[in-house]
Protein backbone atom coordinates (compact mmCIF):
# COMPACT_ATOMS: atom_id res chain seq x y z
CA UNK A 1 0.00 0.00 0.00
CA UNK A 2 1.36 3.40 -0.91
CA UNK A 3 2.59 5.19 2.17
CA UNK A 4 1.03 8.60 2.93
CA UNK A 5 3.82 10.99 1.85
CA UNK A 6 5.63 12.31 4.92
CA UNK A 7 5.71 16.12 5.01
CA UNK A 8 8.71 17.57 3.24
CA UNK A 9 9.27 14.79 0.71
CA UNK A 10 8.54 15.71 -2.93
CA UNK A 11 5.40 13.90 -4.06
CA UNK A 12 3.46 16.77 -5.70
CA UNK A 13 3.31 15.95 -9.39
CA UNK A 14 6.16 13.41 -9.26
CA UNK A 15 8.86 16.10 -9.34
CA UNK A 16 12.29 14.46 -9.84
CA UNK A 17 13.53 12.84 -6.68
CA UNK A 18 15.68 15.35 -4.87
CA UNK A 19 18.61 13.04 -4.22
CA UNK A 20 19.43 9.46 -4.92
CA UNK A 21 21.63 7.80 -2.33
CA UNK A 22 24.99 8.90 -3.82
CA UNK A 23 26.65 6.07 -5.64
CA UNK A 24 30.33 6.50 -5.22
CA UNK A 25 32.52 6.06 -8.18
CA UNK A 26 34.43 2.92 -7.41
CA UNK A 27 37.53 3.55 -9.46
CA UNK A 28 38.42 0.00 -9.41
CA UNK A 29 41.85 -1.15 -8.49
CA UNK A 30 40.58 -4.24 -10.25
CA UNK A 31 42.71 -3.78 -13.30
CA UNK A 32 45.90 -4.34 -11.28
CA UNK A 33 45.19 -8.03 -11.46
CA UNK A 34 48.26 -8.75 -13.57
CA UNK A 35 49.18 -12.14 -12.13
CA UNK A 36 52.69 -13.11 -13.23
CA UNK A 37 53.33 -16.81 -13.53
CA UNK A 38 56.78 -17.19 -12.06
CA UNK A 39 58.78 -19.50 -14.28
CA UNK A 40 60.87 -21.10 -11.61
CA UNK A 41 63.86 -22.99 -12.96
CA UNK A 42 62.78 -26.64 -13.04
CA UNK A 43 64.76 -28.73 -10.57
CA UNK A 44 65.06 -32.52 -10.69
CA UNK A 45 61.92 -33.95 -9.17
CA UNK A 46 61.92 -36.46 -6.38
CA UNK A 47 62.10 -39.39 -8.80
CA UNK A 48 65.60 -39.12 -10.11
CA UNK A 49 68.53 -40.48 -8.18
CA UNK A 50 66.62 -43.30 -6.45
CA UNK A 51 66.49 -46.82 -7.76
CA UNK A 52 64.46 -49.87 -6.79
CA UNK A 53 66.86 -52.78 -6.28
CA UNK A 54 65.96 -56.49 -6.57
CA UNK A 55 67.53 -57.28 -3.20
CA UNK A 56 65.40 -54.66 -1.38
CA UNK A 57 61.74 -55.65 -1.35
CA UNK A 58 58.79 -53.57 -0.23
CA UNK A 59 56.69 -54.40 2.85
CA UNK A 60 52.95 -53.87 3.43
CA UNK A 61 50.73 -52.60 6.29
CA UNK A 62 47.14 -52.86 7.52
CA UNK A 63 44.82 -49.83 7.18
CA UNK A 64 45.76 -46.94 9.51
CA UNK A 65 48.52 -49.16 11.07
CA UNK A 66 52.30 -48.96 11.17
CA UNK A 67 52.98 -52.19 13.05
CA UNK A 68 55.22 -54.75 11.26
CA UNK A 69 53.55 -58.04 10.33
CA UNK A 70 55.43 -61.36 10.44
CA UNK A 71 55.73 -61.23 6.67
CA UNK A 72 57.13 -57.68 6.85
CA UNK A 73 59.73 -58.75 9.43
CA UNK A 74 60.84 -61.64 7.22
CA UNK A 75 61.24 -59.30 4.23
CA UNK A 76 63.14 -56.76 6.34
CA UNK A 77 65.51 -59.52 7.47
CA UNK A 78 66.30 -60.25 3.79
CA UNK A 79 66.75 -56.53 3.13
CA UNK A 80 69.16 -56.30 6.07
CA UNK A 81 71.14 -59.24 4.72
CA UNK A 82 71.33 -57.56 1.30
CA UNK A 83 72.61 -54.32 2.82
CA UNK A 84 75.23 -56.15 4.87
CA UNK A 85 76.40 -57.90 1.71
CA UNK A 86 76.56 -54.56 -0.13
CA UNK A 87 78.37 -52.27 2.25
CA UNK A 88 78.37 -49.15 0.08
CA UNK A 89 74.60 -49.09 -0.55
CA UNK A 90 72.73 -46.17 1.09
CA UNK A 91 69.01 -46.81 1.33
CA UNK A 92 66.12 -44.37 1.44
CA UNK A 93 62.94 -45.85 3.01
CA UNK A 94 59.72 -44.37 1.55
CA UNK A 95 56.51 -44.50 3.61
CA UNK A 96 53.22 -44.72 1.64
CA UNK A 97 49.49 -44.96 2.44
CA UNK A 98 46.32 -45.80 0.53
CA UNK A 99 44.23 -42.90 -0.70
CA UNK A 100 41.72 -42.96 2.09
CA UNK A 101 42.13 -40.44 4.85
CA UNK A 102 43.37 -36.90 4.83
CA UNK A 103 46.64 -36.27 3.04
CA UNK A 104 48.26 -34.60 6.02
CA UNK A 105 47.40 -37.45 8.37
CA UNK A 106 48.59 -39.94 5.77
CA UNK A 107 51.91 -38.15 5.34
CA UNK A 108 52.45 -38.48 9.08
CA UNK A 109 51.34 -42.12 9.03
CA UNK A 110 53.62 -42.84 6.06
CA UNK A 111 56.53 -41.46 8.05
CA UNK A 112 55.60 -43.71 10.97
CA UNK A 113 55.75 -46.72 8.63
CA UNK A 114 59.15 -45.76 7.20
CA UNK A 115 60.44 -45.19 10.75
CA UNK A 116 59.15 -48.61 11.91
CA UNK A 117 61.06 -50.27 9.04
CA UNK A 118 64.20 -48.22 9.80
CA UNK A 119 64.17 -49.07 13.50
CA UNK A 120 63.74 -52.77 12.74
CA UNK A 121 66.63 -52.76 10.21
CA UNK A 122 68.82 -51.00 12.78
CA UNK A 123 67.84 -53.66 15.33
CA UNK A 124 69.12 -56.25 12.82
CA UNK A 125 72.49 -54.51 12.76
CA UNK A 126 72.21 -52.16 9.78
CA UNK A 127 73.97 -48.86 10.71
CA UNK A 128 71.43 -46.04 10.94
CA UNK A 129 73.86 -43.79 9.04
CA UNK A 130 73.14 -45.82 5.87
CA UNK A 131 69.39 -45.25 6.13
CA UNK A 132 67.14 -42.23 5.58
CA UNK A 133 63.33 -41.90 5.41
CA UNK A 134 60.75 -39.89 3.53
CA UNK A 135 56.95 -40.04 3.56
CA UNK A 136 54.80 -39.52 0.47
CA UNK A 137 51.51 -40.25 2.25
CA UNK A 138 48.97 -41.15 -0.42
CA UNK A 139 50.67 -39.20 -3.22
CA UNK A 140 52.44 -42.09 -5.01
CA UNK A 141 50.10 -45.09 -5.24
CA UNK A 142 51.61 -48.28 -6.65
CA UNK A 143 48.13 -49.24 -7.86
CA UNK A 144 46.08 -46.19 -8.93
CA UNK A 145 42.70 -47.96 -8.68
CA UNK A 146 40.12 -47.79 -5.89
CA UNK A 147 39.01 -50.65 -3.65
CA UNK A 148 40.80 -52.95 -1.21
CA UNK A 149 42.90 -54.78 -3.86
CA UNK A 150 44.54 -51.46 -4.84
CA UNK A 151 44.59 -49.98 -1.34
CA UNK A 152 46.33 -53.02 0.19
CA UNK A 153 49.14 -52.68 -2.38
CA UNK A 154 49.54 -48.99 -1.62
CA UNK A 155 49.91 -49.31 2.17
CA UNK A 156 53.63 -50.01 1.94
CA UNK A 157 57.21 -49.03 2.60
CA UNK A 158 59.64 -49.01 -0.33
CA UNK A 159 63.44 -49.33 -0.14
CA UNK A 160 65.36 -47.31 -2.74
CA UNK A 161 69.15 -47.44 -3.17
CA UNK A 162 70.60 -43.94 -3.39
CA UNK A 163 73.13 -43.27 -6.14
CA UNK B 1 18.25 -7.73 7.15
CA UNK B 2 17.82 -11.32 6.14
CA UNK B 3 19.67 -14.18 7.83
CA UNK B 4 20.36 -16.58 4.99
CA UNK B 5 21.82 -19.42 7.05
CA UNK B 6 18.70 -21.38 6.11
CA UNK B 7 17.99 -19.91 2.71
CA UNK B 8 15.20 -22.30 1.83
CA UNK B 9 12.44 -20.43 3.57
CA UNK B 10 13.12 -16.79 2.81
CA UNK B 11 14.17 -16.37 -0.79
CA UNK B 12 13.58 -12.93 -2.30
CA UNK B 13 12.02 -12.74 -5.79
CA UNK B 14 14.73 -10.95 -7.81
CA UNK B 15 14.40 -9.58 -11.34
CA UNK B 16 17.87 -9.59 -12.92
CA UNK B 17 17.75 -7.58 -16.16
CA UNK B 18 20.43 -7.64 -18.87
CA UNK B 19 22.67 -4.58 -18.77
CA UNK B 20 21.95 -2.15 -21.59
CA UNK B 21 24.41 -0.17 -23.75
CA UNK B 22 25.04 3.26 -22.15
CA UNK B 23 25.82 4.92 -25.43
CA UNK B 24 25.50 3.65 -28.99
CA UNK B 25 27.57 0.43 -29.42
CA UNK B 26 25.45 -2.52 -28.29
CA UNK B 27 27.72 -5.48 -27.36
CA UNK B 28 25.41 -8.45 -26.62
CA UNK B 29 28.34 -10.66 -25.54
CA UNK B 30 29.25 -8.15 -22.80
CA UNK B 31 25.65 -7.95 -21.57
CA UNK B 32 25.41 -11.76 -21.63
CA UNK B 33 28.61 -12.31 -19.63
CA UNK B 34 27.62 -9.76 -16.96
CA UNK B 35 24.26 -11.51 -16.68
CA UNK B 36 25.89 -14.94 -16.48
CA UNK B 37 28.21 -13.88 -13.63
CA UNK B 38 25.44 -12.14 -11.64
CA UNK B 39 22.97 -15.00 -12.16
CA UNK B 40 25.57 -17.53 -10.94
CA UNK B 41 26.45 -15.47 -7.85
CA UNK B 42 22.82 -14.75 -6.97
CA UNK B 43 21.93 -18.42 -7.32
CA UNK B 44 24.86 -19.53 -5.14
CA UNK B 45 23.87 -17.00 -2.45
CA UNK B 46 20.65 -18.95 -1.82
CA UNK B 47 19.04 -15.58 -1.07
CA UNK B 48 16.94 -15.25 -4.23
CA UNK B 49 14.57 -16.92 -6.60
CA UNK B 50 15.00 -15.38 -10.04
CA UNK B 51 11.91 -14.01 -11.83
CA UNK B 52 11.76 -15.64 -15.26
CA UNK B 53 13.20 -13.13 -17.78
CA UNK B 54 10.67 -14.35 -20.37
CA UNK B 55 8.03 -12.58 -18.29
CA UNK B 56 9.87 -9.24 -18.37
CA UNK B 57 7.97 -6.33 -19.92
CA UNK B 58 9.01 -3.04 -21.56
CA UNK B 59 10.88 -1.60 -18.59
CA UNK B 60 13.49 -4.33 -18.84
CA UNK B 61 14.67 -2.68 -22.06
CA UNK B 62 14.71 0.84 -20.69
CA UNK B 63 17.75 2.43 -19.03
CA UNK B 64 17.01 2.92 -15.33
CA UNK B 65 20.07 4.30 -13.57
CA UNK B 66 18.03 6.50 -11.19
CA UNK B 67 14.87 5.34 -9.48
CA UNK B 68 12.66 7.94 -11.16
CA UNK B 69 13.38 6.27 -14.52
CA UNK B 70 12.14 2.89 -13.29
CA UNK B 71 8.55 1.73 -13.76
CA UNK B 72 8.30 -0.06 -10.40
CA UNK B 73 4.62 -0.84 -11.00
CA UNK B 74 5.60 -3.15 -13.86
CA UNK B 75 8.03 -5.05 -11.65
CA UNK B 76 5.55 -5.31 -8.77
CA UNK B 77 3.12 -6.88 -11.19
CA UNK B 78 5.73 -9.56 -11.93
CA UNK B 79 6.10 -10.23 -8.21
CA UNK B 80 9.68 -8.95 -8.01
CA UNK B 81 10.84 -7.50 -4.68
CA UNK B 82 14.40 -6.74 -5.75
CA UNK B 83 15.49 -5.48 -9.17
CA UNK B 84 18.96 -5.29 -10.70
CA UNK B 85 19.44 -2.91 -13.62
CA UNK B 86 22.61 -1.65 -15.27
CA UNK B 87 24.45 -0.34 -18.26
CA UNK B 88 27.84 -0.71 -19.92
CA UNK B 89 29.99 1.36 -22.25
CA UNK B 90 33.09 0.17 -24.07
CA UNK B 91 35.70 2.49 -25.60
CA UNK B 92 38.61 0.51 -26.94
CA UNK B 93 39.40 -1.86 -24.09
CA UNK B 94 38.19 0.62 -21.46
CA UNK B 95 34.99 -0.67 -19.84
CA UNK B 96 32.57 1.29 -17.68
CA UNK B 97 29.80 -0.55 -15.82
CA UNK B 98 26.88 1.15 -14.09
CA UNK B 99 25.06 -1.21 -11.73
CA UNK B 100 21.97 -0.60 -9.56
CA UNK B 101 19.98 -2.59 -6.99
CA UNK B 102 16.40 -1.37 -6.44
CA UNK B 103 13.86 -2.12 -3.72
CA UNK B 104 10.73 -2.56 -5.87
CA UNK B 105 8.23 -2.42 -2.99
CA UNK B 106 9.55 0.86 -1.58
CA UNK B 107 10.41 2.17 -5.04
CA UNK B 108 13.93 3.24 -4.11
CA UNK B 109 17.58 2.67 -4.93
CA UNK B 110 19.28 0.38 -2.42
CA UNK B 111 22.80 0.56 -3.76
CA UNK B 112 24.66 1.46 -6.93
CA UNK B 113 28.21 1.47 -8.25
CA UNK B 114 30.11 2.68 -11.29
CA UNK B 115 33.05 0.43 -12.17
CA UNK B 116 35.84 1.66 -14.43
CA UNK B 117 38.46 -0.75 -15.72
CA UNK B 118 39.55 -2.89 -18.65
CA UNK B 119 37.19 -5.12 -20.58
CA UNK B 120 38.85 -8.24 -19.14
CA UNK B 121 37.97 -6.98 -15.67
CA UNK B 122 34.29 -7.46 -16.52
CA UNK B 123 33.79 -10.61 -14.46
CA UNK B 124 35.51 -9.11 -11.46
CA UNK B 125 33.33 -6.01 -11.67
CA UNK B 126 30.18 -8.15 -11.83
CA UNK B 127 31.36 -10.27 -8.88
CA UNK B 128 32.16 -7.09 -6.92
CA UNK B 129 28.59 -5.85 -7.49
CA UNK B 130 27.18 -9.23 -6.45
CA UNK B 131 29.15 -8.86 -3.17
CA UNK B 132 27.58 -5.42 -2.77
CA UNK B 133 24.06 -6.79 -3.35
CA UNK B 134 24.56 -9.23 -0.46
CA UNK B 135 26.06 -6.42 1.64
CA UNK B 136 23.01 -4.28 1.02
CA UNK B 137 20.45 -6.99 1.77
CA UNK B 138 22.14 -8.90 4.58
CA UNK B 139 24.59 -6.41 6.03
CA UNK B 140 27.55 -8.56 5.01
CA UNK B 141 29.40 -8.57 1.69
CA UNK B 142 29.50 -11.79 -0.34
CA UNK B 143 32.74 -13.68 -1.17
CA UNK B 144 32.18 -13.70 -4.93
CA UNK B 145 35.12 -11.47 -5.78
CA UNK B 146 37.64 -13.49 -3.78
CA UNK B 147 39.92 -16.27 -5.08
CA UNK B 148 40.33 -20.00 -4.48
CA UNK B 149 43.75 -21.65 -4.60
CA UNK B 150 43.90 -25.40 -5.25
CA UNK B 151 46.15 -28.26 -6.31
CA UNK B 152 45.80 -29.84 -9.76
CA UNK B 153 47.84 -32.61 -11.45
CA UNK B 154 46.86 -31.46 -14.94
CA UNK B 155 50.52 -31.15 -16.04
CA UNK B 156 51.36 -34.60 -14.68
CA UNK B 157 52.70 -33.04 -11.47
CA UNK B 158 50.69 -31.65 -8.57
CA UNK B 159 51.06 -27.88 -8.88
CA UNK B 160 49.39 -24.88 -7.20
CA UNK B 161 46.68 -23.01 -9.11
CA UNK B 162 44.45 -19.99 -8.50
CA UNK B 163 40.93 -19.49 -9.83
CA UNK B 164 37.95 -17.22 -9.37
CA UNK B 165 35.12 -18.41 -7.13
CA UNK B 166 33.09 -19.60 -10.15
CA UNK B 167 36.09 -21.51 -11.51
CA UNK B 168 36.99 -19.01 -14.21
CA UNK B 169 40.47 -17.84 -15.18
CA UNK B 170 42.55 -20.71 -13.65
CA UNK B 171 46.20 -19.66 -13.39
CA UNK B 172 49.13 -21.99 -12.51
CA UNK B 173 51.31 -20.45 -9.79
CA UNK B 174 54.08 -23.04 -9.33
CA UNK B 175 56.41 -24.98 -11.61
CA UNK B 176 57.96 -27.39 -9.07
CA UNK B 177 57.50 -30.64 -11.04
CA UNK B 178 57.25 -32.59 -7.82
CA UNK B 179 54.31 -32.69 -5.38
CA UNK B 180 52.74 -29.46 -4.07
CA UNK B 181 50.15 -29.75 -1.23
CA UNK B 182 48.13 -27.90 1.43
CA UNK B 183 47.97 -24.28 0.23
CA UNK B 184 46.75 -21.63 2.68
CA UNK B 185 46.11 -17.91 2.07
CA UNK B 186 47.52 -15.18 4.25
CA UNK B 187 44.63 -13.31 5.92
CA UNK B 188 46.27 -10.04 4.89
CA UNK B 189 48.17 -9.84 1.66
CA UNK B 190 47.96 -11.76 -1.58
CA UNK B 191 50.34 -14.41 -0.33
CA UNK B 192 50.18 -18.17 0.08
CA UNK B 193 52.06 -20.89 1.94
CA UNK B 194 52.19 -24.50 0.73
CA UNK B 195 54.17 -27.72 1.13
CA UNK B 196 56.33 -28.96 -1.78
CA UNK B 197 58.60 -31.98 -2.34
CA UNK B 198 60.76 -30.03 -4.83
CA UNK B 199 63.71 -30.12 -2.45
CA UNK B 200 63.24 -33.92 -2.18
CA UNK B 201 61.55 -33.47 1.18
CA UNK B 202 58.14 -32.06 2.20
CA UNK B 203 59.17 -28.45 2.93
CA UNK B 204 57.11 -25.28 3.56
CA UNK B 205 57.23 -22.49 0.95
CA UNK B 206 55.79 -18.96 0.96
CA UNK B 207 54.84 -17.25 -2.29
CA UNK B 208 53.70 -13.68 -3.13
CA UNK B 209 51.14 -14.00 -5.89
CA UNK B 210 51.83 -10.80 -7.83
CA UNK B 211 55.56 -10.63 -7.72
CA UNK B 212 55.75 -14.40 -8.08
CA UNK B 213 58.64 -14.39 -5.62
CA UNK B 214 58.92 -17.61 -3.63
CA UNK B 215 60.89 -18.59 -0.52
CA UNK B 216 61.39 -21.90 1.26
CA UNK B 217 60.75 -20.96 4.89
CA UNK B 218 60.93 -24.35 6.64
CA UNK B 219 62.96 -27.32 5.49
CA UNK B 220 63.64 -29.08 8.77
CA UNK B 221 64.31 -32.82 8.53
CA UNK B 222 61.13 -34.85 8.12
CA UNK B 223 57.73 -33.22 7.69
CA UNK B 224 57.07 -29.47 7.23
CA UNK B 225 53.36 -29.92 6.35
CA UNK B 226 49.80 -28.52 6.78
CA UNK B 227 50.88 -24.96 7.44
CA UNK B 228 48.02 -22.60 8.39
CA UNK B 229 48.24 -18.84 8.95
CA UNK B 230 47.36 -17.39 12.33
CA UNK B 231 44.57 -14.77 11.90
CA UNK B 232 47.19 -12.07 12.59
CA UNK B 233 49.00 -13.20 9.43
CA UNK B 234 52.27 -12.92 11.35
CA UNK B 235 52.59 -16.54 12.46
CA UNK B 236 51.96 -19.99 11.02
CA UNK B 237 51.01 -23.28 12.68
CA UNK B 238 52.90 -26.18 11.14
CA UNK B 239 53.39 -29.92 11.60
CA UNK B 240 57.09 -30.76 12.08
CA UNK B 241 58.48 -34.25 12.70
CA UNK B 242 62.09 -33.28 13.35
CA UNK B 243 61.67 -34.62 16.91
CA UNK B 244 60.99 -38.11 15.50
CA UNK B 245 57.22 -37.66 15.62
CA UNK B 246 54.78 -35.24 14.01
CA UNK B 247 54.20 -32.34 16.42
CA UNK B 248 52.48 -28.98 16.03
CA UNK B 249 54.66 -25.87 16.15
CA UNK B 250 54.08 -22.14 15.81
CA UNK B 251 56.59 -20.47 13.48
CA UNK B 252 57.08 -16.94 12.17
CA UNK B 253 56.45 -16.13 8.51
CA UNK B 254 60.27 -16.12 8.21
CA UNK B 255 60.26 -19.76 9.35
CA UNK B 256 61.78 -19.18 12.80
CA UNK B 257 60.28 -21.40 15.54
CA UNK B 258 58.19 -19.44 18.07
CA UNK B 259 56.61 -22.18 20.16
CA UNK B 260 55.99 -25.93 20.34
CA UNK B 261 52.27 -26.66 20.77
CA UNK B 262 52.14 -30.44 21.23
CA UNK B 263 54.45 -32.92 22.91
CA UNK B 264 52.78 -36.29 22.42
CA UNK B 265 53.86 -39.60 20.92
CA UNK B 266 50.76 -39.51 18.69
CA UNK B 267 50.33 -38.07 15.19
CA UNK B 268 49.30 -34.38 15.53
CA UNK B 269 48.45 -32.60 12.25
CA UNK B 270 45.94 -30.27 10.53
CA UNK B 271 46.04 -27.42 13.06
CA UNK B 272 43.64 -24.54 12.30
CA UNK B 273 43.16 -21.32 14.28
CA UNK B 274 39.93 -19.95 15.69
CA UNK B 275 39.14 -16.54 14.10
CA UNK B 276 40.17 -14.82 17.35
CA UNK B 277 43.45 -16.74 17.28
CA UNK B 278 43.03 -17.91 20.87
CA UNK B 279 42.32 -21.58 20.13
CA UNK B 280 43.55 -24.27 17.77
CA UNK B 281 41.59 -27.23 16.39
CA UNK B 282 43.76 -30.12 15.21
CA UNK B 283 43.72 -33.83 14.37
CA UNK B 284 45.41 -36.36 16.64
CA UNK B 285 45.33 -40.14 17.03
CA UNK B 286 46.34 -39.91 20.69
CA UNK B 287 43.15 -41.80 21.54
CA UNK B 288 43.61 -44.47 18.89
CA UNK B 289 41.82 -43.22 15.81
CA UNK B 290 42.22 -39.76 14.29
CA UNK B 291 39.87 -37.33 16.04
CA UNK B 292 39.59 -33.58 16.27
CA UNK B 293 40.79 -31.86 19.44
CA UNK B 294 40.88 -28.24 20.58
CA UNK B 295 43.63 -26.59 22.62
CA UNK B 296 44.43 -23.03 23.59
CA UNK B 297 47.03 -21.00 21.70
CA UNK B 298 49.73 -22.01 24.19
CA UNK B 299 49.04 -25.67 23.61
CA UNK B 300 47.26 -26.22 26.90
CA UNK B 301 43.79 -27.39 28.05
CA UNK B 302 43.38 -29.96 25.30
CA UNK B 303 39.85 -31.33 24.89
CA UNK B 304 38.33 -33.69 22.37
CA UNK B 305 35.80 -32.14 19.97
CA UNK B 306 34.44 -35.05 17.94
CA UNK B 307 32.96 -37.99 19.78
CA UNK B 308 31.18 -39.84 16.96
CA UNK B 309 32.91 -41.67 14.13
CA UNK B 310 36.28 -43.39 13.97
CA UNK B 311 38.07 -41.14 11.50
CA UNK B 312 37.60 -37.35 11.69
CA UNK B 313 40.06 -35.07 9.91
CA UNK B 314 40.84 -31.74 8.11
CA UNK B 315 38.98 -29.33 10.43
CA UNK B 316 38.39 -25.71 9.42
CA UNK B 317 37.09 -23.03 11.78
CA UNK B 318 34.34 -20.73 10.46
CA UNK B 319 35.37 -17.05 10.27
CA UNK B 320 32.18 -16.45 12.27
CA UNK B 321 33.67 -18.59 15.04
CA UNK B 322 30.46 -20.48 15.71
CA UNK B 323 31.10 -23.72 13.79
CA UNK B 324 33.89 -26.06 12.73
CA UNK B 325 33.61 -28.08 9.50
CA UNK B 326 35.46 -31.40 9.13
CA UNK B 327 35.48 -34.56 7.06
CA UNK B 328 34.45 -37.89 8.59
CA UNK B 329 34.92 -41.35 7.13
CA UNK B 330 31.82 -43.48 7.64
CA UNK B 331 31.46 -46.85 5.97
CA UNK B 332 34.56 -46.25 3.87
CA UNK B 333 33.36 -42.89 2.54
CA UNK B 334 34.13 -39.29 3.58
CA UNK B 335 31.42 -36.70 4.14
CA UNK B 336 31.44 -33.20 5.62
CA UNK B 337 29.95 -32.32 9.00
CA UNK B 338 29.84 -29.10 11.00
CA UNK B 339 29.83 -28.87 14.78
CA UNK B 340 29.89 -26.17 17.45
CA UNK B 341 33.26 -25.52 19.11
CA UNK B 342 31.76 -26.93 22.34
CA UNK B 343 31.12 -30.23 20.54
CA UNK B 344 27.35 -29.86 20.38
CA UNK B 345 24.87 -29.63 17.49
CA UNK B 346 26.72 -31.81 14.99
CA UNK B 347 25.14 -31.63 11.51
CA UNK B 348 25.90 -33.51 8.33
CA UNK B 349 26.53 -31.25 5.30
CA UNK B 350 27.15 -33.53 2.33
CA UNK B 351 25.32 -36.62 1.04
CA UNK B 352 25.40 -38.94 -1.93
CA UNK B 353 28.31 -40.67 -3.64
CA UNK B 354 31.97 -39.69 -3.53
CA UNK B 355 34.52 -38.72 -0.88
CA UNK B 356 34.15 -35.12 0.24
CA UNK B 357 37.33 -33.85 1.90
CA UNK B 358 39.41 -30.80 2.76
CA UNK B 359 36.55 -28.41 3.56
CA UNK B 360 37.40 -24.69 3.73
CA UNK B 361 35.05 -21.85 4.73
CA UNK B 362 34.49 -18.78 2.56
CA UNK B 363 35.75 -15.55 4.18
CA UNK B 364 32.16 -14.58 5.11
CA UNK B 365 31.39 -18.01 6.61
CA UNK B 366 28.35 -18.66 4.40
CA UNK B 367 29.90 -21.23 2.04
CA UNK B 368 32.27 -24.21 2.13
CA UNK B 369 34.65 -25.24 -0.65
CA UNK B 370 35.78 -28.88 -0.67
CA UNK B 371 37.07 -31.61 -2.96
CA UNK B 372 34.94 -34.53 -4.07
CA UNK B 373 35.47 -37.52 -6.38
CA UNK B 374 31.74 -38.16 -6.91
CA UNK B 375 32.22 -37.65 -10.66
CA UNK B 376 35.33 -39.87 -10.88
CA UNK B 377 38.27 -37.47 -10.82
CA UNK B 378 38.60 -35.22 -7.77
CA UNK B 379 37.11 -31.77 -8.33
CA UNK B 380 36.46 -28.66 -6.22
CA UNK B 381 32.85 -27.97 -5.17
CA UNK B 382 31.12 -25.21 -3.20
CA UNK B 383 28.15 -25.79 -0.89
CA UNK B 384 26.19 -23.46 1.41
CA UNK B 385 26.87 -23.80 5.12
CA UNK B 386 23.57 -25.65 5.65
CA UNK B 387 24.46 -28.20 2.94
CA UNK B 388 22.12 -26.84 0.25
CA UNK B 389 23.10 -26.06 -3.33
CA UNK B 390 26.36 -28.02 -3.85
CA UNK B 391 27.95 -27.33 -7.23
CA UNK B 392 31.24 -28.08 -8.97
CA UNK B 393 33.47 -25.10 -9.77
CA UNK B 394 36.93 -26.37 -10.78
CA UNK B 395 37.80 -26.61 -14.51
CA UNK B 396 38.04 -30.02 -16.20
CA UNK B 397 41.39 -31.72 -16.58
CA UNK B 398 43.29 -33.63 -13.91
CA UNK B 399 42.42 -34.15 -10.26
CA UNK B 400 41.74 -30.90 -8.38
CA UNK B 401 41.87 -30.87 -4.58
CA UNK B 402 43.05 -29.01 -1.45
CA UNK B 403 41.04 -25.82 -1.99
CA UNK B 404 42.00 -22.73 0.03
CA UNK B 405 39.73 -19.67 0.05
CA UNK B 406 41.29 -16.19 0.09
CA UNK B 407 40.06 -13.34 2.28
CA UNK B 408 38.77 -10.21 0.53
CA UNK B 409 40.76 -9.83 -2.68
Amino acid sequence: CAKKPAPGTEMAGEAPVVSESPYQQEVTGISEQAVSEAAVAGQPGYLQGEVAVPGLDRIFFEFDQFTLSEQARATLAQNAAYMKANERVQVRIEGHCDERGSDEYNIALGERRALAALNYLVSLGVPASRLSIISYGEELPLEPGHGESAWSKNRRAEFKALR
Amino acid sequence: QIEIRAPGQQTIPLALTEFLPLDQGARPEIAREINEVLAWDMDLSGLFNLVDPAAFLGDAKRLGLISIDVDFGEWRMLGAQSLIKGAYSLRGDELVLEARLYDVVNRRLLTGRRYVGKVDDLRRMAHAFADLVLQSLTGEAGPFNTRIAYISNKTGFKELYLMEVDGHDPIRLTDHRAIVLNPDFSPQGKELIFTSYRGRNPDLYRKEIYSGSEARISNRPGLNVSGRYHPSGQEISLTLSKDGNSELYLIGTDGSIRRRLTDQWAIDVDAVWSPKGDQVAFVSDRQGNPHIFIMDAAGGSVRRLTSAGKYNSTPDWSPKGDRIVFSRMEGGRFDLYTIRPDGSDERRVTFGPGNKEHPRWSPDGRFIAYSSDEAGKKAIYIVRADGSGPRRISPAGGDCQHPAWSSQW
